[in-house]
């Protein structure tokens, strides 16, 4: 009989795994300190698209199997890292809400494949309007106290709100890609990225802005005090072969791994619109 | 550009045949054997035609409750219904939800091509 399209996706050897540098930005450098690890779905087939995916997992409620999933594939891969890389990895809010808790599972497959619990951020995704906020604050809890960070994703869409900065404590705030484009042109989305920066930073938190797309607004971001950048214009989302290739997480220099120079000082760069400095 | 149509059905071999056929004939065809895939594909695509059976009964769901996704979600696409039922209540049911054109089952790949093809404007 032929497997079924949700037996497909929950069987990790069928997604594949893509990694995003996410980099801490500087006046003249910009620095890889984590990967986004991200899933896609069987190759050859419309689910291969992350937001089709997804998408298929909400609408069947299996958002926790998935997640499970998702987390196998993503350490199969990750094990074959340059250790000094965090690795960010993206769980929905009703799983940590779910009992038994997603923890055990996390902290076995973690140590089965060698990779410490403090180089993992957890980043919160939600999507549902409502989920088991005592669970989930417990969960957040024993995460954090077995050494990982959390982030909050979409911060300023759907269900990222308020509510969820206070019950999850973030250390990470990711703004999503709607609020930091053209950052010049809008004032008032201006207004919202810098609001965001001063609400982490009075919470002890970094503010993570996602898919920027040209110089105007990375020079943009670094006035007004975000800290991390993860955009297709520094590097896009590559499978771990193709990062490897591209000499930026720099194993063979430790020293200087953790730097990485654009091709000019960042106050220099050509301004071209999506100018891809790091490609697959 | 190609039409894109949508086949929802629970016999894969059946489906593997539709789907050959009418990429032959130049479309893009995509399958689904349940209704939140449907649902999915739905979303992110735009279907000139949905060929949907009238009774899914391994797939949990009746094929009406799909045609009753698309109308409600208004989406601009043409819905062939297959039944093996003659019953005119179900017919008229079914017609009342918005089904375009009913092909009686069992049904050769010709006729239910020169259907689609009247419904896409597609010249055979």
């Amino acid at each position: 009989m032929k497997e079924s399209l949700l037996d497909n996706i929950l069987d990790p050897s069928h997604l594949s795994v893509r990694f995003q540098p996410i980099f801490r930005i500087h006046e003249k450098l910009h620095q890889v300190c984590a990967l986004e690890a991200l899933i896609r779905g069987p190759k050859g087939t419309n689910f291969e698209r992350a937001d089709i995916l997804f998408d298929y997992v909400r609408r069947k409620r299996v958002e926790a199997a998935m997640d499970r999933t998702c987390f196998e594939a993503i350490c199969m891969k990750a094990k074959e890292l340059p250790s000094q890389f965090r690795i960010n990895v993206n769980v929905h809010a009703v799983t940590l809400g779910q009992k038994p808790g997603f923890t055990d599972f996390f902290w076995k497959l973690a140590d089965r494949c060698s990779i410490p619990m403090e180089r993992f951020t957890i980043e919160i995704v939600e999507h549902a309007p409502s989920c088991n906020i005592p669970t989930l604050m417990d969960t957040v809890t024993a995460l954090r106290d077995s050494g990982a960070r959390i982030a909050l994703d979409d911060v300023g869409l759907g269900q990222s709100n308020y509510r969820m900065m206070l019950d999850c404590q973030p250390e990470y705030f990711k703004l999503d890609a709607y609020f930091v484009r053209s950052l010049k042109h809008y004032p008032r989305r201006k207004a919202v990225v810098e609001s965001v920066v001063k609400l982490a930073t009075a919470m002890q938190g970094s503010v993570v802005a996602e898919g920027v797309e040209c110089v105007d607004d990375l020079l943009e971001l670094n006035r007004i005090g975000v800290e991390y950048v993860q955009a297709n214009l520094l590097c896009s989302a590559m499978t771990l072969e193709e990062l490897l290739a591209t000499g930026l997480l720099g194993h063979h220099h430790q020293e200087q791994a953790l730097v990485y120079q654009a091709s000019q000082p960042l106050g220099g760069i050509d301004k071209g619109p999506g100018k891809l400095l790091v490609s697959a | 550009m190609t039409e894109r149509i949508l086949i929802i059905d629970d016999d894969e071999q059946l489906m593997k045949a539709y789907k050959e056929h009418f990429t032959e004939l130049g479309y893009q065809v995509d399958c689904a054997s349940e209704i939140e895939e449907a649902q999915t594909l739905l979303a992110y695509f735009q279907y000139s035609v949905i060929v949907t059976d009238l009774r899914l009964s391994k797939l949990g769901f009746d094929g009406l409750n799909l045609v009753k996704y698309v109308r409600e979600q208004a989406l601009p696409t043409r819905v062939v219904v297959l039944t093996g039922y003659g019953w005119p209540e179900i017919k008229a049911e079914a017609r009342a939800h918005g089904v375009d054109v009913f092909v009686q089952k069992p049904t050769k790949l010709s006729t239910l091509a020169q259907t689609i093809n009247a419904l896409t404007g597609v010249e055979a």
